[in-house]
């Protein structure tokens, strides 16, 4: 069955998607985005309910092979010491994201020329600057100008006033300036006070299984209403098997199944992809033709390849008294980059950010300490319990993963989601760069917690369950050779095929790569914009 | 066999064994997990999961091996949970499976919550109030030069 065409295709409602169909409705083009997943309702979420912190085991769980639901693909990632996390709805990963909004470095679009490793981005922190502070006033960034870590000028001026450290965040503060390290309040995509139609943050401490407040900035209540109003239709449970190629070589649309299970094709003159940095990878291989052998734009070969993580260390603190840690944003507190650039007296090369996170719910104190041991059962139960609950604060580490064409997406030989489309699956290792960095982070991590006063520090390094950040699998650059797509986003190979996702990626920073991915597909709208007259030339 | 429904003295064997997992704290501020339903929790479990009740029936048969010459209800606390050890060495994830259910439903429960010092309800959609940032914290840092390197 086949729909009428459209002007612009956009696969993926997430971070993304969301951003280059609000940019792009102004052209009054025919825009129209298909979603594997659904709209979330404030009442789905689990921040309503008594049981909402069992539901991260289980409907909300952050990877998609526990959870489960039928718009979810499955992830082989048995051959990855991390496991991949996403969620599949309109907003996407927003949905159940810490809303952490820092930019890269200026230094990160340029690894291999001042550090030698990697490669350069084709474009730079200047070019990327206006985007950024255009998307930060989009999603409502709360934070505080004035950070020495990031250029005074252009300067970055979040919209909304930091949020709330509460005791929690202020006892780690005095670590770190005890230590005289660097910190400042974390840049948050979570409204502090009324931003926009959308309520501020009652500190209610839910982020990671959804906002029902509707503070925290997913794109289904920022971008998506102003795209919709302006035009833009999107169609949700409706998942895309492949992009299908006309005989000239160019995208002419796609085959998807709808609600219901039945095939489609929809044909469009442009398609825009924006399925993250493992759900891209996977439809462009099962995008296979008669020109594209190998798939879709992949004649470089390097589609799926180069896959980064940020390895992420995690050191929590156990203090004498209680920090009130179950309140205020989960992951939003503060960030340090004292040691995110690179330094010649260190054994790696590229630096990490320090993460401050709130202390655990009840029920994950339990499963937590009786996972680490720190918790028993029997007589002892509620001393050790104690000695824990609201008494710990947790930082976790994020290390600059690089490229490596080892660590790859391809097509799982044998599992497929519910559709029948074959998965994914990941083959990914830590290199010894990453192996140093993390050993030294988690040392800097225990020296700052016993500093605030932690009377002991439990670590886990690398932490398994924090594969959110899915990089570099179809990589921009100008050579064809050795990148998927170009400085803007266009396909070398298929010059009606734009790419906006974190695949795009060159280098991983150390930094969450929301507010990135989403100033990079601003500037890719608007470069499609100013080039509409000869946009496939 | 397996997915029999529990005996009556299996079932008051099974609340015994959930209250030496969580017994009463010390104080009286905090029930045992039998006082507070638990055990009617766990064997709806058993009921819907043939593989967790086959374990739970293993580890209860292995108690009633093991206990003699002096029943397990018999034992005071300290004896209890000396022969629950013996008893996960030899039926393993026993203790585990029990331990992981009875903390996700006994630390939702409202007697459990109000003696942590919370209010027992889901966070929103009251959330809590928090003091707002308080900038003179970050004088020191104000103090750095510009941490970041040009490119």
């Amino acid at each position: 069955m086949s729909e009428a065409p459209v002007d612009v295709l956009i696969i993926g409602a997430g971070a993304s998607g969301a951003a280059i169909a609000w940019s792009l409705a102004e052209t009054r083009m025919n825009i129209l985005c298909l979603e594997q997943g659904d709209w979330v309702k404030s009442t789905d979420y689990p921040g309503i309910g008594g049981d909402w912190e069992t539901r991260q085991f289980g409907d909300f769980a952050l990877s998609p092979n526990g959870r489960g639901r039928p718009e979810d693909y499955p992830v082989n990632d048995d051959e990855s010491p991390i496991q991949a996390s996403m969620f599949n709805a309109v907003g996407g990963s927003t949905i159940l994201y810490a809303g952490h909004f820092p930019r890269f470095h200026p230094s990160d679009f340029r690894v291999r020329s001042l550090d030698g490793v990697a490669d350069d981005w084709p474009l730079d922190y200047q070019r990327l600057a206006p985007y950024y502070a255009e998307n930060e006033r989009m999603m409502g960034v709360s934070g505080l100008a004035g950070d020495p870590a990031y250029p005074a000028q252009p300067a970055k001026q979040p919209p909304l006033p930091p949020l709330p450290l509460g005791k929690l965040g202020d006892t780690l503060a005095a670590g770190f300036n005890q230590l005289g390290w660097h910190w400042w309040p974390s840049d948050s995509a979570i409204a502090s006070q009324p931003y926009q139609g959308r309520d501020g943050c009652i500190n209610a401490g839910t982020c990671l299984v959804g906002c029902p407040q509707g503070a925290k900035a997913s794109t289904d209540i920022t971008y998506w209403p102003l795209a919709i109003r302006q035009g833009v239709h999107i169609k949700p449970r409706c998942r895309v098997r492949e992009i299908t190629v006309g005989e000239n070589g160019m995208a002419d649309g796609v085959i998807y199944y709808d609600e219901e299970g039945v095939e489609r094709k929809q044909r469009a003159e442009i398609v825009i992809v924006a399925c993250n940095g493992i759900g891209t990878p996977r439809l462009l291989l099962n995008s296979k033709s008669k020109q594209y052998p190998d798939g879709l734009a992949n004649r470089s070969g390097l589609v799926g390849k180069n896959l980064m993580f940020h390895p992420y260390g995690l050191a929590r603190g156990v203090f004498p008294e209680r920090l009130e840690g179950y309140k205020g944003a989960t992951g939003c507190v503060i960030m340090s980059q004292e040691f995110y650039e690179t330094d010649a007296d260190r054994d790696f090369v590229r630096g990490y950010s320090f993460e401050m996170l709130r202390g655990m719910g009840p029920v994950f104190t339990a499963l937590s300490g009786m996972s680490s041991g720190h918790i028993s059962w029997g007589e002892k139960h509620h001393q050790t319990y104690d000695e824990l609950f609201d008494r710990t604060a947790g930082m976790v580490v994020i290390c600059e993963d690089l490229p490596e064409p080892r660590n790859a997406v391809t097509l799982d030989p044998e599992r497929t989601d519910s559709n029948g489309i074959p998965a994914a699956k990941i083959n990914y290792r830590l290199s010894e760069n990453s192996e140093k960095m993390l050993a030294h982070s988690v040392a800097r991590a225990t020296q700052v917690l016993e500093a605030a006063g932690a009377s002991s520090v439990i670590t886990e390094s690398p932490l398994q369950v924090a594969g959110w950040h899915l990089m570099g699998t179809a990589r921009m650059g100008t050579d064809p050779a050795t990148s998927v797509v170009n400085e803007w986003g266009r396909a070398h190979d298929v010059r009606n095929l734009f790419i906006v996702d974190g695949s795009v990626f060159v280098t991983a920073a150390a930094v969450n790569p929301t507010n990135t991915i989403q100033a990079l597909a601003l500037y890719v709208a608007d470069t499609m914009k100013k080039n509409l007259a000869n946009l496939f030339d | 066999m397996t997915d029999s429904p529990p005996t009556d003295d299996r079932r008051n064997l099974l609340a015994l064994v959930l209250d030496a997992i969580i017994p009463p704290s010390a104080d009286g501020t905090r029930p045992g997990a039998g006082e507070i339903g638990l055990t009617e929790h766990i064997e709806t479990l058993m009921r819907d999961a043939p593989a967790t009740a086959a374990v739970v029936q293993a580890g209860l048969a292995k108690i009633e091996e093991l206990a003699p010459p002096t029943p397990f209800p018999d034992r005071d606390a300290a004896s209890r949970e000396r022969l629950l050890r013996d008893v996960d060495a030899a039926v393993p994830g026993f203790i585990a499976l029990l331990t992981f259910q009875l903390y996700i439903a006994y630390y939702q429960d409202r007697r459990v919550l109000e003696s942590l010092g919370l209010e027992p309800r889901p966070p929103h959609p009251i959330g809590y109030e928090m003091e707002p940032f308080d900038e003179s914290l970050l004088a020191p840092v104000r103090t750095r030069s510009k941490l970041y390197r040009d490119a």
